[in-house]
Formats: C-alpha cells, sequence, structure tokens
C-alpha cells in the first residue's frame, strides 16, 4: 500500500474542524469498510458534520481509508510506528487523536479481514440424524442404521453483493462414517503434530 | 395351491414343471448348474457371463440353451424371493421339494443357500436406495500467509471436498472451516458414529 500524497494528508487535517473528537471516531469507523470511501451517503454525512464540500468529505474518507488499511495490512501496533507516517508539519494532537483512533480499532479491523478474506464457501452449521432402515424393495425386514447428515454452506463473496447459502444434504452408511471419522481423525493427528513444531 | 414360504403370487404352471424337470440333472450336473446361479446371484452384474456359462453347460450336456435359459428364469424366482423375505434354509428346502424337486437336490441347494446367504443379503443391503451418497472425502489443510488486507498472518485453514453420488452423476461439494468448527464436526461425527453403534 502506497503512502499517503500530501494531497491526501491535507484532506486529513479536515478532520480539525470536526466538532467533537467522538465526531472525529464516528467518521474514521465509518471509513474503513471496502467502499465507504465512494459511497455518496456517508460522504454527505461527513461534508454536513465538518462544514466542507461534498468532493473534500471523499478525499478525507479515501485518505483515511488508505492510512488505516496500510496500518491493518503492516500489522503496525504502536503509536510509534504510526506516528511517522506522518508528515512534520501534521497537527500534532490530530496526528494523536487518529493514531489513538486507529490502534483502538485494529484488532477488530483485523480479525474482520482474517474472517471474510477469500475463502471456499464455508461451513456454517452442521445437522445430523440417524435412522433405521427397516424395509426396502430388495429386503422386506431389514434392521439397517444410516445416517443424514445437512451441512450448512456460505459463500460471502469480497468484492460486492451479499452471501449466498447453500445446503447439502447427504447419506452416509455405517462403513462410510467410520471411514470418514477416521479420516477425521489422521487429520487431528497432523493438526497436533503441526502445532507441536 | 401350493403354499411357499418365498411368494405369495400363483406361480404360471411351467414353473413347477421346471422345477422338476431339474430332477432329471444327474448329481454332477445339478452342481455344476447351481454353481452357475449362486456365482450369478453373488454377481449380479455379470449377466453375459451367466449366460455364457448356461449355453456352455448347454453344450457339454447336449441339451439347447433356449429352454435352459427359460428353466433358469423360473429357478431364479425362488432365491430372489427368499432374499427378499429372509427366509432360512429350511425353509428354502421346503419350498423346493413342495415344487417336486427331489430330497438329494433340494438338500445340496438349500445347503448352498446356507453359506452365501450372509453376502447376498449384504448385498442386498447395498443395494438399498441411498439418497445423495457420501462417496468420497478429500482434504487438505494448509496455511494462510498472507492476503490483500494483512500481510502477514499465520492462521490454519481446512479443506474438505466431498464426493456426493446423484443419481447416476456425483457431484463435489467444496467447503471450508476453521479449526473449531473442524473440531465440532468430528465431536458431532462421533456422536452419530456412536448412535449408530447403539443399534448394532
Amino acid at each position: 500500500m502506497a503512502f499517503l500524497t500530501e494531497d491526501q494528508f491535507t484532506a486529513l487535517q479536515l478532520l480539525l474542524k470536526a466538532p467533537s473528537k467522538d465526531a472525529v471516531r464516528q467518521i474514521c469507523t465509518e471509513s474503513y469498510p471496502a467502499g465507504a470511501s465512494k459511497s455518496q451517503s456517508i460522504a454527505e454525512k461527513t461534508a454536513n458534520a465538518l462544514s466542507v464540500s461534498n468532493s473534500e468529505a471523499m478525499q478525507l474518507l479515501t485518505a483515511f481509508h488508505m492510512l488505516s488499511h496500510h496500518v491493518v495490512y503492516q500489522n503496525l501496533t504502536s503509536p510509534e510506528q504510526i506516528l511517522p507516517i506522518f508528515p512534520e508539519s501534521f497537527h500534532s494532537n490530530l496526528k494523536n487523536l487518529i493514531t489513538k483512533i486507529i490502534l483502538e480499532n485494529s484488532v477488530t479491523w483485523r480479525n474482520e479481514a482474517l474472517s471474510s478474506q477469500i475463502s471456499l464457501p464455508k461451513l456454517v452449521d452442521l445437522e445430523w440424524r440417524v435412522d433405521m432402515k427397516t424395509a426396502s424393495d430388495s429386503l422386506s425386514r431389514m434392521a439397517v442404521p444410516t445416517c443424514l447428515l445437512q451441512m450448512k454452506l456460505q459463500d460471502t463473496p469480497c468484492i460486492s453483493g451479499g452471501p449466498s447459502e447453500s445446503t447439502v444434504t447427504m447419506e452416509l452408511s455405517k462403513e462410510t462414517l467410520d471411514t470418514m471419522i477416521d479420516g477425521l481423525g489422521r487429520i487431528r493427528d497432523q493438526l497436533s503434530a503441526v502445532a507441536r513444531k | 395351491m401350493l403354499q411357499l414360504h418365498f411368494t405369495n403370487d400363483t406361480l404360471p404352471d411351467n414353473v413347477s414343471t421346471d422345477f422338476q424337470n431339474l430332477n432329471k440333472l444327474s448329481e454332477q450336473q445339478f452342481v455344476r448348474l447351481t454353481e452357475i446361479l449362486y456365482q450369478f446371484l453373488l454377481e449380479p452384474k455379470e449377466s453375459e457371463r451367466f449366460l455364457r456359462q448356461l449355453t456352455e453347460f448347454a453344450g457339454e450336456n447336449g441339451m439347447s440353451a433356449g429352454p435352459l435359459r427359460a428353466l433358469m428364469k423360473s429357478v431364479l424366482l425362488l432365491p430372489h424371493g427368499a432374499l427378499k423375505r429372509n427366509l432360512t434354509a429350511e425353509q428354502v428346502k421346503a419350498d423346493l421339494l413342495s415344487l417336486g424337486l427331489n430330497e438329494d437336490k433340494a438338500r445340496h441347494f438349500s445347503d448352498q443357500w446356507r453359506i452365501h446367504y450372509p453376502v447376498l443379503s449384504r448385498l442386498a443391503v447395498g443395494q438399498t436406495l441411498m439418497v445423495n451418497q457420501l462417496v468420497d472425502m478429500e482434504w487438505k489443510f494448509g496455511v494462510t500467509v498472507g492476503t490483500s488486507e494483512l500481510q502477514k498472518t499465520g492462521n490454519i485453514f481446512l479443506q474438505l471436498k466431498l464426493v456426493i453420488r446423484k443419481g447416476n452423476t456425483t457431484e463435489n461439494v467444496y467447503m471450508e472451516l476453521t479449526l473449531p468448527q473442524f473440531y465440532n464436526f468430528l465431536h458431532e461425527m462421533e456422536r452419530a458414529k456412536a448412535s449408530m453403534d447403539c443399534f448394532s
């Protein structure tokens, strides 16, 4: 992520016009999500709160968005790591306030980034049921247990659009279930081996 | 009217005649024919092999293949019905005697039934309807090293591919689990297995 340009730091100083520290905090947290810097409604809200034009508000939001994402990306965790990013001429109190706000939120933002990264559809729910088959067209009397498994998967696109949910239901015989548990047990053993290293 | 264990339907006349015709075979011929029949029952997909063996048998024993095939069709009715109704060897023997097969041949056939019954019934269970049967599972797990949002991470992920049979085709289902989800999944599957084990 590129460092901010001078213009962008200038835009950040528009925050000096905020009526209170909480207002600054709110603008900062609203500008973090992807797409926020392009959202008209957030830009308007910000423009009203700071009594600046829409385009200036947009610049401010973009600047803060880049700054906060840079901090999260590089995993900067202390003020000493963040303060040097600002130019010498930057308003000192505002610099400290912005740094404080970013640090307050960085853990939350980092966890959000981890949970919304690119991945295969995620397993969100699991249900099972064990049935007993008592008859079929090939055997008029039988007592065969069988397991039904339903998994709910959620696919959250990273870029745009809402999450899409899909359900898959499957039937497992006793042998299949035993084999599956064997396989899962092997995964567990490998995971503990990796964790031990 | 014949009271048979393996079926409640009225059998056509030729079935009874066919069973009685088996009496004409020598002991050796009957043993061989029974062997061919049970081979087919144990591997029901090998119908071509079954017909071929019958044709060979007919040639070796001076019979015509056509009538022999028709006879075997009738004979097959008994093991199919017996399997469906979980008949014992004694019941199979009783039915054969009712149909007119002589004592020695009936005993041989029902002995073979006793021997092969466990495998045959397992086969029948295997043919029972299964909806969206899970046929295979593949997995990989690894570590996420970095993303576009985070330069350095160290997250473990587990990816599963489940292969499900839907009718004649299979469908692949891909998913990702976090570690806690994986442990939960394993725990739930063990609970399901414990539940199944109660019944067997």
